[in-house]
């Protein structure tokens, strides 16, 4: 019922946007679907380790021009107009050989914070963010 | 001349006999004619020897003499006849010949220009009533012979016209199939985050671009209009992988391609068929484990695509007939057997776009295809909003080798402006400066000459399709604003003064390019100058908030946004993190403070407290309604 519909209208209306490439996504991939699901996830933070090349896949350039400050992988996968999955393949080409290097933040958040505030106390903030 | 001679002698025997009587009444009556003399004279002399002659030899002399002329008369007139009768046959047959040579010519007009005129009428659509009252027939026989064969052709000729449009109109709903179920795989690829899902769409995905490529095949030998057209040109990466998509083994080939041309959008879809045919066929007659290679130089005539394999030599003979095949001149469906339609289409794609294909030996060892794109249909430009992945690279390339300090302008040119730029893909640098911006270049030398290894890259990778224009001048200005807190007066000014050019760029970026150049031009005149000395450090720089975050402007992407300058984004921590953790620390405090006064509710205890703190804070609190209104 809505179910259908809902998804439709959008894919519908971006559709016309994102039709105008012949590039299909297994060619990008070169038929790949599968990467390593530990190596990223969708708030990983890429920082590339190299400028692109004028030899290198399109995207691999794009990937590694947007990367030059920290960027998570939903941001470039928004960035690229790419499935995240397709996004995590490429990452993962640009990671074995050592063009980025990836970071998950929570890792590093508990190495060197160790303390993340906790609900109660973002809650706390937001009752007092109102109350000013 | 022996098979024409019967014919008008045997016409001849068979004519004779209709005008017999004239022909024999005539004779007779001249052959009357010629005997009369010779009657007259033999009479007289008969008489004359008869009277000379004496009595007695007188009888004798009479019955020879008239004997003798009775035979001479009949000998005169016998001669007489037959010579009249030769004379007439011999009219009768050149009569005969002459009309036997106008009925061969007529033959001979109605064999070689009747009725090919006649056939080429009803294969240009004619009826064939209209064809054959056009051509008209000698006597019964060619009419009847040409309404058969008008008839006929015209009947085949509308069987084929109707299989072909069935085949064409087939063709095109296939066609039309697969491209939205291509748009809704990549939907649904978007959608999917399984990996399994994922390469299930993929693989349906490779299957349907295969699909429209057989319909496409069929579409363009059937003279059908091709499957879509592309409203931009599409990059050279674009054109190499979309064709490389709709074949089977995509996955052996290779491309090596650092060309920045776009193919025009009319074309795109020719081009990149031929080019999915050609990688077809190097692709099968290849060993599958081998790889093919693809290769796009850039020449003067154009773009030549090298598509190379690494499998069968094709001998001489196949050579030619390949070249034959895929020759733009000549080409006709029925010359080609049915299995293999793809040179055929190449050959056809190639006369509609006016490629050019040649075949050769490869290094690979196999055969090398060559197919040259004609420069009419390719575009210098690079697209800005969507295909962002072969612009980019080589813009890259291009800023790395050709970052001299001298040229390097700020780019307050709107993103339109960018496609009109023509460069050629090495020195473009030079040549991107003036189209640009001749405006702002007298803003350059005071601010930008030092800054210049760092400037040239932000304005081109602003021109890249992931960014929008850097503008360094106005944030120069306004990251000094911020923390040069001694210099409050003509910060003020500043802030003023770049208002008006901010808001146009936050509002009609990409979409009023005058409003923005008309802005942004007025703006560095008379601030750049002032703000000339303290400049050197922080041009091109990202500007950053309080926080030490850097902020972005708005209608600016992302990427742009956290692209600092390594050196500037140093030289702005350096200015900064004194202050920042004790702010922040401060900060924050007020807010705890404020949570846990619950009787702190009703006034606002956060400026008492925090005064006490540290002097630094109301400042900034009083600051930042102004960057809220920003």
């Amino acid at each position: 019922m809505s179910g259908p519909d809902r998804p439709d209208r959008p894919g519908r209306t971006s559709r016309s946007a994102r039709e105008e490439s012949p590039d299909r996504l297994y060619t990008v991939t070169g038929g790949r679907s599968h990467s390593d699901p530990k190596e990223f996830d969708l708030v990983t933070l890429v920082v590339s380790e190299c400028s692109p090349t004028i030899t290198m896949q399109s995207e691999h350039a794009a990937i590694l021009r947007i990367c030059q400050s920290p960027t998570a992988v939903v941001e470039l996968a928004a960035d690229l107009d790419l499935p995240i999955s397709i996004v995590r393949i490429l990452l993962g080409d640009l990671l074995s050989s050592g063009r980025i290097t990836a970071r998950h933040p929570r890792s590093t958040a508990t190495d060197t914070a160790s303390s993340l505030p906790d609900p109660d106390v973002l809650k706390q903030v937001l009752v007092g963010l109102r109350n000013l | 001349m022996t098979p024409e001679e019967p014919p008008p002698s045997r016409s001849t025997g068979e004519r004779s006999n209709t005008p017999a009587s004239h022909r024999v009444t005539g004779t007779n009556s001249r052959t009357a004619l010629a005997t009369l003399p010779a009657v007259l004279v033999t009479a007289s002399l008969c008489l004359l020897a008869a009277s000379l002659a004496p009595e007695s030899a007188r009888t004798g002399v009479a019955w020879g003499g008239g004997a003798a002329a009775v035979a001479l008369c009949v000998a005169v007139a016998y001669a007489a006849h037959h010579r009249l009768v030769a004379r007439q046959l011999r009219d009768a047959l050149t009569e005969e010949q002459i009309k036997a040579a106008s009925g061969r010519a007529a033959t001979q007009h109605f064999a070689e220009v009747t009725v090919p005129a006649l056939v080429e009428r009803l294969r240009e659509g004619a009826s064939a009533e209209s064809a054959l009252a056009a051509e008209p027939a000698g006597d019964e026989q060619q009419r009847r012979t040409l309404h058969l064969l008008a008839t006929e052709i015209h009947r085949s000729e509308s069987v084929r016209a109707a299989a072909m449009a069935a085949c064409a109109n087939a063709a095109g709903r296939v066609q039309a199939m697969t491209t939205s179920m291509a748009a809704d795989l990549r939907d649904m690829e978007h959608r999917h985050a399984d990996q399994d899902v994922l390469g299930d769409l993929l693989h349906l995905d490779h299957r349907t671009a295969q699909t429209g490529r057989l319909a496409d095949c069929i579409a363009v030998l059937t003279g059908a209009r091709s499957g879509r057209r592309w409203a931009k040109p599409i990059v050279m990466e674009s054109i190499l992988r979309g064709a490389m998509g709709r074949i089977s083994g995509y996955q052996r080939m290779r491309l090596h391609s650092t060309s920045s041309v776009a193919i025009a959008g009319h074309a795109a879809e020719g081009v990149m068929h031929a080019l999915a045919e050609l990688m077809d066929n190097a692709a099968n007659f290849s060993p599958p484990t081998s790889e093919v290679h693809v290769y796009v130089e850039e020449v003067s005539a154009g773009i030549v695509v090298t598509i190379e394999d690494g499998g069968l030599v094709m001998g001489d003979v196949a050579l030619k007939r390949a070249e034959r095949a895929v020759s733009p001149i000549d080409w006709e469906l029925p010359s080609h057997s049915g299995t293999r339609l793809g040179l055929p289409v190449v050959g056809r794609l190639a006369r509609k776009h006016g490629l050019h294909v040649s075949f050769r030996p490869s290094a690979h060892g196999g055969t090398g295809v060559l197919l040259r794109v004609p420069q009419e249909l390719i575009v210098h430009s690079w697209p800005q909003s969507d295909a962002p992945a072969a612009g980019a690279p080589t813009l890259e390339a291009v800023v790395q080798p050709a970052a001299t300090p001298a040229p390097a302008a700020p780019a307050p040119a709107p993103a339109p402006a960018v496609t009109e730029v023509r460069v050629p893909p090495v020195p473009g640098e030079a040549a991107l400066v003036p189209e640009e911006g001749s405006a702002p270049a007298d803003s350059v030398p005071a601010e930008s000459a030092p800054a210049g290894s760092a400037d040239p890259a932000d304005d081109l990778a602003a021109s890249s399709p992931f960014a929008v224009p850097a503008q360094p001048g106005l944030e120069e200005r306004r990251t000094e604003a911020e923390p040069s807190h001694p210099a409050e007066r003509p910060t003020k000014d500043r802030q003023t003064l770049a208002f008006p050019a901010v808001a146009p760029e936050a509002h009609g970026q990409p979409a009023d390019p005058g409003a923005t150049a008309g802005s942004t031009d007025p703006a560095p005149a008379p601030t750049d100058t002032p703000s000339a000395e303290p400049a050197p450090e922080h041009s091109g720089m990202v500007e950053y908030g309080e926080s030490g975050l850097p902020k972005r402007q708005r209608g600016r992407t992302l990427a742009e946004a956290r692209r600092p300058n390594s050196a500037a984004r140093a030289a702005a921590r350096a200015n900064q993190p004194a202050r920042d953790p004790s702010q922040s620390g401060s900060r924050f405090g007020a807010f705890r403070r404020a949570v846990r006064d619950p009787q702190a509710e009703g006034t606002d205890n956060t400026p008492p407290a925090s005064p006490a703190q540290s002097p630094a804070p109301p400042t900034h609190a009083s600051s930042r309604p102004e960057d809220d209104s920003e």
